[in-house]
């Protein structure tokens, strides 16, 4: 199988907004390598060649040279073997249109785009160890045929299990971006997402959206409640007061907490019962004219935000998730709930 | 070699020459040298005040022995099969194991009770039972299984030791059997509570207790030429029951079968099954936890049926190829 992938035009300073194609280096039908040169193009700063993401054959070439190209917008359309991931996650036959990828379309279900694994199993029994294994291994038991007595599923039936195919095509997507550049140990393994919006939101509606989306996604809970932690400065240093369940309160009533625990953290006086039980951070760098930063993770959270400028009408949101718990997927279909929703 | 009945002999012998205080009392240990010849000679080198003869009467017997017991010496009771018991129940378990615990400490009980137990003799079902889980469900009471003579003679010789009840349970068919290690000499004790890994292998984890130790062993042997490897492990003590060495083992092969000769309702092997279950060790298991014992049935008189009614070395091998073959 093999998907549309659109190349586009690259942001590459942070005042660049358009670029000039200066010339292609393939042509439709060429075969391609990662990191093989596409095109070369030209901004106000500098001149820059543009290379392949992955492997492929190039299917089409969406403008000619000479033309001006926002940034974000398809220069070209590549066919690749593997899913290489974009913010774009519609079905793998729908074509790509190159304004839609500039701008895709909200995907609030997050659960939703995760393919229907092949079930042969409903009542699953299966040895202890299998089960453990299974576990370790993100192998869906209900997609093992049981060959051990009583149907029930052995160790050589998990040794033999193929992977469910919507995990081994995620597994390829994070192999695809693992080979861009991403550095992953065992010990740390974050990935982090950007992008931008439009949306005008305060810290308050923010922190309820955030906290709506994360509700959606359980299996990447680890509390039964979610604590969003808000990075408050001041001369007495930074606060972390933290707003439990946000979404479930009416909106007014927490603007009116988030407001009142702001000039107590500047006053240096948020109250000892908000400072504990985060679930994830949140931190606004606008205050520091800061477009992005990677967010940091803190101990026992597994997603963290930040907030940068990017200019009068428009923010960057960064999100980092941390690798040991979800996948760049995850990370990715997060993100795009969360600007969705803003 | 020396078989059980003679290392059982030779522990009792080395603990009367140890301290004055320990005797033998049980029926027909004295002149007759005991019902299946484990006392022996003892009466006539130790005589008639240390290898007393009582009469038929066991909750007499063992009322004597635990007030000898507490007041300073160290009895050795033999009751003939452990069948009869049942008659000196009230002295077992509700003085013997309680005295202790009762008077806050202040007392001890320092008594062992040896009585031959199991099938195989033809002796029908009022002499043939393995009653290991009645005394193993006493708290006060620490029972012993012994599965061949050189531990038989360590284990006893801690038995008397011991400064509280001690049953030891010793099966008839292993009494006229050499074991396969030689009985060591001199007095060293067999500390209660320690299971034994009797052989060690990487498929199949085999607990077994008694005669069915030997069995097991016969098979793990057997098997390993067909390239199946087997642990076998002996509990010896079943309270207090040792079960690291279970969980470890476990842990390596994925695989337990448990052996027992009483009958698998309320049986001891149990134990070891609940308490695997309720393990960390729970997640290594690649297959169902596998038992064989005894029938819910009163041992019949007739050989062949006698026989069918217990495990033999043949259902212990085929439980154990299948459960090695069905579960990889």
């Amino acid at each position: 199988m093999s998907f549309k992938y659109p190349v586009v035009m690259p942001k590459m300073s942070m005042t660049m907004e358009t670029g000039e194609l200066i010339n292609f280096h393939v042509k439709v039908g060429d075969q391609v390598k990662s990191g093989d040169v596409l095109f070369e193009v030209m901004t106000d700063k500098i001149d820059m060649e543009v290379e392949a993401p992955a492997d492929g054959v190039i299917e089409s070439l969406v403008v000619a040279p000479g033309a001006v190209v926002e940034i974000g917008k398809p220069v070209l359309i590549m066919l690749t073997e593997t899913e290489v991931m974009a913010f774009d996650f519609g079905d793998d036959d729908q074509p790509v249109a190159g304004v839609e990828v500039a701008t895709p379309a909200p995907r609030v279900e997050a659960n939703a785009v995760a393919a229907a694994p092949i079930i042969v199993n409903t009542n699953v029994k299966a040895v202890p160890k299998a089960r453990v294994e299974a576990a370790n291994r993100g192998i869906d038991l209900r997609t093992v045929n049981p060959t051990g007595p009583d149907r029930t599923i052995t160790m050589q039936d998990v040794n033999g299990a193929q992977l469910d195919p919507a995990i081994v095509k995620r597994q390829a997507a994070n192999k695809a971006l693992i080979a861009k550049g991403i550095e992953m140990t065992r010990a740390i393994a974050q990935a982090s997402f950007n992008r931008q919006v439009t949306a005008h939101f305060d810290h308050a509606s923010f922190i309820a959206a955030w906290a709506k989306v994360l509700r959606g996604r359980p299996d990447l809970a680890a509390h039964e409640h979610i604590g969003v932690a808000l990075i408050i400065e001041s001369k007495y240093g930074s606060a972390l007061p933290v707003f439990r369940d946000p979404d479930q309160a009416s909106l007014d009533d927490l603007r009116a907490l988030v407001a009142s625990t702001t000039d107590a953290a500047k006053n240096g006086k948020v109250p000892v019962a908000m400072l504990s039980g985060a679930t994830t951070t949140v931190f606004d760098l606008t205050t520091y004219s800061m477009s992005s930063a990677t967010p940091l993770l803190f101990p026992n959270q597994i997603t963290s935000v930040t907030i940068g400028y990017d200019s009068q009408s428009s923010k960057n949101i960064s999100l980092t998730i941390d690798l040991n718990f979800c996948d760049f997927y995850d990370g990715a279909l997060l993100l795009d709930a969360l600007v969705a929703s803003l | 070699m020396l078989t059980m009945a003679e290392a059982v002999r030779e522990a009792m012998s080395i603990a009367f020459d140890e301290r004055p205080e320990v005797f033998l009392l049980g029926e027909d240990v004295g002149i007759y040298g005991g019902a299946f010849g484990v006392s022996g000679d003892m009466y006539h080198r130790y005589g008639a005040e240390r290898v007393l003869d009582t009469p038929i009467a066991e909750l007499g017997i063992v009322g004597a022995a635990v007030g000898a017991a507490l007041s300073g010496m160290r009895p050795i009771v033999e009751i003939q099969f452990s069948d009869f018991t049942a008659q000196a129940m009230d002295q077992i378990a509700n003085q013997a194991a309680k005295i202790h615990f009762m008077l806050g400490g202040a007392l001890h009980v320092p008594m062992v009770l040896r009585t031959p137990q199991g099938s195989g003799t033809g002796a029908a079902a009022q002499h043939s039972q393995n009653l290991e889980p009645w005394f193993a469900s006493v708290p006060g009471l620490k029972v012993v299984v012994p599965s061949n003579p050189a531990d038989a003679k360590g284990l006893l010789l801690a038995a008397i030791d011991d400064p509280n009840p001690v049953i030891f349970l010793e099966h008839k068919l292993l009494y006229k059997i050499p074991g396969r290690d030689p009985v060591p000499e001199g007095a060293t004790r067999i500390p209660l509570g320690v299971s034994k890994v009797v052989r060690e292998g990487k498929d199949l984890t085999i607990v077994a207790t008694g005669i069915m130790v030997n069995k097991s062993y016969e098979v793990a042997e057997k098997l390993a030429a067909e390239g199946i490897s087997i642990t076998l492990i002996d509990p010896r003590t079943i309270s207090p029951l040792d079960m690291q060495p279970v969980f470890e083992s476990v842990e390596k092969t994925g695989r337990l079968l448990v052996v027992q000769e009483g009958p698998a309702q309320a049986g001891f092997i149990n134990e070891v099954i609940a308490q695997m279950a309720g393990s960390s060790s729970f997640g290594s298991l690649i297959a169902p936890i596998k038992r064989l014992a005894g029938m819910n049935i009163p041992i019949p008189y007739a050989p062949q049926l006698e026989k069918a009614a217990v495990p033999q070395i043949e259902d212990i091998e085929s439980a154990a190829r299948e459960i090695v073959k069905n579960w990889r």
